[in-house]
């Protein structure tokens, strides 16, 4: 029986349909980023107005009716919060209206699972790197199996990092996509390079780009940004790889997105034989597949939520999230 | 320089090797080059880490502490004395330490942090225990001079997620004696025990 996955933590509504572990559909419907970023409220309000469309868009791309679905997951957080309770509104009435089993899925953990499923690694290190997450994770048995941090930003995530240059420097932000670009053919220059044992910070590091806008070709301080602070994140996961001893490395989230990441991240893995997957764009952005496809493993391993027990958190950590399976 | 030496250990920024120099045992500390990032940058981490480790282990040194002795720093390369002993770690996988051993490692950190070095790893795996049960810290790439009363706690921290209750109570013990900048860090490796992220990043 197939499983509904809702996905609405930010800018994206994300309707995905798994069965068996196959992604039968992945549909998106996106509020558009201007350039003061995302407006909670109006991408809420947008997520409500294209729920119905975005639904029967990934039934209908699954070949299936709402009879044909056995279950349904929705994002619980991590995420703005006006955002995600359109989400948990659209899941809970999908399981009243057809008498169907619910459960809340942590954001993270779907970039993860889709990239860990989809790659067939056991025990992969992560590099979970997206707007306002940015950590090095692996999975953990006790005092419960979850994916642990093994390092993590202790100021702001990567992806916001590079939309507030990409914004000082009056480009588009996206991903970082228009810092890549800018980047090209730069120079390096001097730029503070912050790593304590698995952890690190971004703040220092924005803030002195941003000054150095005024001296500097803004393609050299692109260039520099972007590889101090991938360096920083493949240092850090350097380390927990010679802690740990896994054998693969996943990248995921949608700074992933980013193929100098990739190259680095790939150069480091190469260098201790270890193996490096990184997840396809399409789940790296925000997507319902993912959360279809989690929602589907708990529901398989009796994770099912009372419905007076659903809600959201919008400061929901990826280590207090139980992975049974 | 080139170093005649055997590979003993490999961590993740470094390659340890066991050396003679000069007639004295030794170890060299090479920190390798990394592909994946740019040769500028690279140069400049491996560099700099290198320059501020010898200061460390050096103001350390001369302070009468026990670390090892700086005797030749290159570029990306410290070649330091070689310590004769074995690490706590291995001794206490043996069951054979002394309940002083546990006290001398805390008054050895004591005597770290009063000259504001913090260790940044202080754990049973950078502790040497010599044959005279002498102890002495090892490995200061993470360490970093700082008179922050957090990172200083945060030594404390690891040590005690490594020890037992009544090691650790040792281990505090010579750690605090009666100096009241010891119970201020006490008191906030405490604090920041309390706060959420610690306790639910437990030791993997």
């Amino acid at each position: 029986m197939a499983i509904l996955g809702i996905e609405s933590s930010a800018h994206t509504l994300g309707v995905g349909v798994s069965e068996g572990g196959r992604i039968l559909a992945n549909e998106k419907m996106m509020y558009k980023i201007e350039d003061k970023g995302v407006i909670p409220a109006k991408a809420a309000d947008l997520h409500a107005e294209n729920a119905r469309i975005a639904v029967e868009a990934a039934l209908g791309k699954a070949g299936l009716s709402i009879r044909d679905i056995a279950g349904v997951g929705y994002t619980k957080g991590p995420g703005m919060g006006p955002c995600l309770r359109v989400g948990q509104l659209i899941a809970r009435t999908i399981s009243v209206d057809n008498s169907i089993p619910i459960t809340q899925v942590n954001h993270a953990v779907g970039h993860i699972e889709v990239a860990r499923h989809l790659s067939r690694a056991k025990d992969p290190l992560v590099i979970y790197v997206s707007g306002g997450n940015s950590q090095i994770l692996g999975l953990v048995d006790a005092p419960f199996r979850h994916y642990h941090v093994f390092g993590e930003t202790l100021d702001i995530g990567i992806g916001n990092m590079l939309d507030g240059f990409a914004r000082a420097a009056k480009l588009n932000p996206a991903w970082g996509s228009s810092v890549a670009r800018l980047a090209k053919g730069g120079r390096y220059i001097d730029m503070p390079y912050t790593v304590k044992g698995m952890d690190f910070t971004f703040t220092g590091l924005l803030t002195h780009a941003t000054n150095a806008l005024r001296s500097n070709p803004h393609r050299d301080v692109a260039y520099s940004l972007q590889e101090t602070s991938f360096a920083m994140l493949c240092e850090a996961a350097e380390r927990a790889l010679m802690l740990t001893g896994k054998n693969t490395i996943l990248v995921c989230g949608g700074v992933a997105q980013s193929e100098r990441l990739r190259q680095m991240v790939s150069t480091m893995a190469i260098s201790h034989s270890v193996r490096s997957f990184v997840a396809p764009d399409e789940y790296n952005a925000d997507n319902g597949a993912m959360i279809a496809l989690v929602a589907e493993k708990m529901l398989d391993h009796g994770m099912e939520c009372a419905l007076a027990d659903c809600d959201i958190n919008q400061r929901y950590r990826v280590d207090s999230a139980e992975i049974r399976w | 320089m080139p170093l005649a030496g055997i590979l003993v250990a490999e961590g993740a920024e470094s390659k340890l090797y066991y050396a003679d120099f000069l007639g004295i045992p030794a170890i060299v500390k090479d920190r390798v080059q990394k592909d994946y990032r740019v040769e500028e940058l690279d140069r400049e981490i491996r560099t700099v880490r290198t320059k501020k480790e010898a200061r460390i282990l050096a103001t350390a040194s001369e302070n009468g502490l026990n670390v090892p002795r700086v005797l030749l720093v290159e570029d990306h390369r410290l070649v330091m004395s070689r310590l004769p002993g074995i690490t706590l770690l291995e001794l206490m996988r043996m069951n054979d330490v002394a309940k002083e051993t546990f006290s001398k490692a805390g008054r050895l950190l004591q005597g770290l942090h009063a000259l504001n070095i913090a260790h940044g790893d202080y754990t049973p795996i950078n502790i040497i225990v010599d044959v005279h049960g002498e102890v002495w810290a090892i490995d200061f790439g993470l360490a970093d001079f700082t008179n922050s009363v957090e990172d200083k706690a945060i030594d404390l921290i690891l040590m005690k997620r490594s020890l037992d209750h009544d090691q650790f109570a040792e281990f505090m013990k010579g750690y605090s004696g009666k100096s009241k900048a010891s119970s201020v860090v006490a008191e906030r490796a405490k604090e920041i025990e309390k706060r959420g992220r610690y306790q639910v990043r437990t030791l993997a």
